[in-house]
């Protein structure tokens, strides 16, 4: 049998009345949101913002290529700063979980602060702060590098409840074979916990692009940058603006959707384990 | 500038700073519970329509970037003839967004509760509205505290976009790069700042773990 | 007399469809005041629907159902009254999570009989006395055994002061060592004169405790008689088989 979720179980099947009164508010609802867009889009012809000049530009080819190329940047700027916050998280996470009582300590406090801290306090330490000490990153690492130092924690968390996750009759089985814990945590913990947070990792992935858009504060010529010199181009601020937030809605809606099916099938997977 | 330099000189404008914040936090994330509770009322609720509207709702503000919400309202709606003064921008990016997040945890949170559960209610001769009352409710709030208190931190991070547009007072990130373009504030600056945030996310989550701690259910 | 006369559930010709499965044929039966009867068939075959229809857990196509001679309510704060008088308990007990046994038990009565809280409470610790496990009335369901939830579940539909109880294989999901203890509340039950339907594959018990048998079949009432007839001379082929492939277990 399929899942039944709490949404088809909350109600139960209608009788006649209430079978009325659904057709009744279904139809009421129809018409509100179709009142609801006519007053979008009212509001759209009233201020001549259906205007060609607004919209024309878009059936040009450089339109989409200039935006293109602010989205491969944005895209590269997410997964550099994912990978870097990877390999962070993954040592906070290898501190976190040691017997040293310093090294563990040290490494909860930064989990800590970078879970505290906003991105943008983090992005203005690299625009503002960083150059003065005579290192001068290109604008691409000053919006790369804060994100993936804000999301590094929690991405050592989600690796840490991962490493939890796996059962602890499997590393008791494999000390007793005589592997050491080094070996045991890259041979049997490790793999196992990566395949279980897989999809907080899509989902981090998500936070991280979200934190670029942050990129035209060190103008980085970013999804959101490249948009600016659109609408300076064609003054068409909302018309570009628009645009832009809809392909990072899709695009975010598209990682998320992975990130749900990924959860979903390794839930089963662990159903089936466990029943097994 | 050493920290207390900086604590001698901008004292009162951090305090003021670290109220801001609060005060956005507290507004943002109790008007996002509210209308996050509303949405997932849509959402399940046997009216299609209304449940489309729900999830459309959610994968919009769930998905957009903050900067990008925050532009379109200061920068794009104008063009609409819909003018906010900024503080109303900025309140509006920090409510709408984590609504979202508040909505899909209360989903998550309802999805723990067996189907089972809900027939027993049912069997029992319960109406509809004493289920959500006495099972639906309950459980569903209990088992989202620790969601709910990392959504509370995630809105003060939010609370952060202030800083994007002239707002006063301005919030702690706002008050930094203000420091940082008139004196030279360097590193210090940034760490008050960042101290503060930080103190406030562990109160939020000690508080919070403390809660779950004593209404977790068994299963 | 005509009053004891009427069936506590009747159904009468009732269909129903799972899609393009017709989960139940034209289904008719009657379960008179302290009659025990019993449904047993192999699975799929539409007994654990049937239970379900009574209470409207599960909605029909067509037919009547009749609880005390009035049809059931199809919805609103009758259905919801109707449901109240007719006890029921589930393969897998399904006790409100949140919350103590105790306060399992006292939550319908209080909220929907308005019963006042205190007599509820001291009615709930007798009924928990009663199936054994009123030493468990402070913990949560998790914290129980499965025997001991199920028999806490009978006690939570006890303190409704029902009718009638249905039980949908209430065994089914039980450790073999908890079968016994949640049969022998039933058993004894069905002494005191309760009206029961009961879904169960416990052919022991069924024999021991129905006054009748109900033999069901790919949606369809195949036979019906007493215990001791249906068990040692089952009529139909399909009944024989299903016996034979039980005790060859």
């Amino acid at each position: 049998m399929t899942q039944t979720s709490i949404r088809d179980m909350l109600y139960e099947s209608p009788g006649p009345k209430a079978k009325k009164r659904i057709r009744f508010f279904t139809g009421l609802a129809l018409i509100l949101l179709a009142a609801l867009l006519a007053l979008v889009i009212r509001q759209f012809a009233v201020t001549g913002q259906f205007a060609e000049k607004y919209w024309s530009f878009f059936a040009r080819f450089t339109t989409w290529r200039f935006l293109g190329e602010g989205l491969l940047t944005t895209l590269e700027a997410a997964l550099t700063g994912s990978a870097i916050a990877f390999i962070l998280g993954f040592l906070l996470m290898r501190g976190k979980l040691r017997r040293n009582r310093i090294l563990r300590a040290v490494s909860t406090a930064l989990i800590e602060f970078t879970r505290g801290v906003p991105t943008l306090l983090f992005i203005y330490f690299f625009f503002l702060v960083v150059p003065k000490t005579g290192w001068k990153p290109s604008a691409f690492w000053k919006i790369t590098l804060p994100c993936a130092i804000s999301a590094c924690g929690v991405v050592a968390e989600a690796l840490r409840s991962g490493v939890n996750a796996v059962p602890r009759g499997q590393t008791e089985a494999a000390l007793s074979l005589g592997l050491t814990e080094t070996r045991l945590f890259y041979k049997v913990v490790f793999p196992q916990a990566f395949r279980f947070v897989i999809p907080s990792l899509i989902a981090e992935l998500v936070i991280v692009l979200k934190d670029t858009t942050f990129a035209y504060i060190v103008t980085c010529a970013d999804l959101m940058q490249n948009a600016k010199v659109l609408i300076s181009n064609y003054d068409a601020m909302l018309s570009v603006y628009l645009v832009v937030a809809v392909i990072y809605i899709l695009i975010n809606y598209l990682l998320n959707k992975i990130s749900d099916r990924l959860a979903l099938k390794l839930r089963r997977t662990a159903a089936e384990g466990s029943k097994a | 500038m050493s920290i207390q330099a900086l604590l001698t000189e901008y004292g009162d404008k951090y305090l003021q700073a670290l109220l801001t914040t609060w005060r956005l936090t507290v507004i943002s994330f109790a008007a996002a519970f509210l209308i996050g509770i509303v949405i997932t009322v849509l959402r399940v609720c046997p009216i299609r329509p209304l449940r489309m509207f729900g999830d459309f709702y959610v994968q919009i503000f769930r998905n957009i970037p903050g900067a990008a919400l925050l532009i379109l309202l200061v920068y794009a709606l104008p063009y609409l003839q819909i003018i906010f003064p900024y503080d109303a921008c900025v309140l509006i990016a920090t409510i709408l967004i984590p609504s979202a997040f508040c909505s899909e945890h209360l989903m998550s949170g309802m999805n723990t509760i067996s189907p089972g559960q809900i027939e027993a209610a049912r069997a029992l001769g319960l109406t509809f509205f004493q289920m959500i009352r006495r099972i639906i409710i309950p459980q569903a709030l209990r088992s989202t505290v620790l969601p709910m208190t990392n959504l509370l931190v995630a809105t003060m991070l939010t609370t952060s976009l202030a800083s994007q547009v002239p707002m006063r007072p301005r919030d702690l990130t706002g008050l930094v790069s203000y420091i940082n373009t008139r004196a030279a504030g360097g590193v210090a600056a940034f760490v008050i700042s960042a101290a503060l945030y930080c103190a406030t996310a562990l109160v939020i989550g000690a508080v919070g773990s403390l809660i779950d701690r004593k209404v977790r259910i068994l299963r | 007399m005509s009053q004891s006369e009427t069936p506590v559930i009747e159904l009468k010709n009732v269909n129903k469809h799972f899609g393009d499965l017709h989960v139940l044929q034209d289904v008719s039966l009657s379960v008179k005041k302290g009659e025990v009867v019993v449904i047993i068939g192999p699975s799929g075959s539409g007994k654990s629907t049937l239970c379900r229809t009574i209470n409207r857990l599960e909605t029909i196509d067509s037919g009547e159902i009749l609880i005390e001679g009035e049809p059931v309510p199809q919805e609103g704060r009758k259905l919801a009254e109707l449901r109240s008088r007719i006890g029921m308990v589930f393969q897998s007990f399904n006790l409100f999570a949140h919350m103590s046994i105790l306060d399992n038990l006292t939550l319908a009565p209080v909220d929907v009989l308005k019963i006042p809280r205190k007599e509820a409470r001291e009615e709930a610790m007798k009924l928990l006395e009663r199936v054994g496990v009123a030493d468990q009335a402070k913990k949560v369901p998790a914290q129980l055994s499965g025997g001991q939830q199920q028999r806490a579940a009978i006690a939570r539909a006890l303190a409704m002061h029902p009718k009638a109880m249905l039980f949908d294989e209430p065994t089914s999901a039980l450790d073999p060592e908890m079968i016994g203890e949640v049969l022998s509340v039933m058993t004894e039950l069905a002494s005191e004169g309760m009206t029961m339907l009961i879904v169960t594959h416990e052919m022991n018990f069924a024999r021991q405790v129905a006054d009748r048998v109900i033999f069901m079949d790919g949606g369809k009432i195949i036979e019906e008689n007493t215990p001791d007839a249906f068990f040692e001379h089952p009529a139909s082929e399909r009944a024989q088989n299903f016996l034979k492939t039980i005790r060859d277990h």
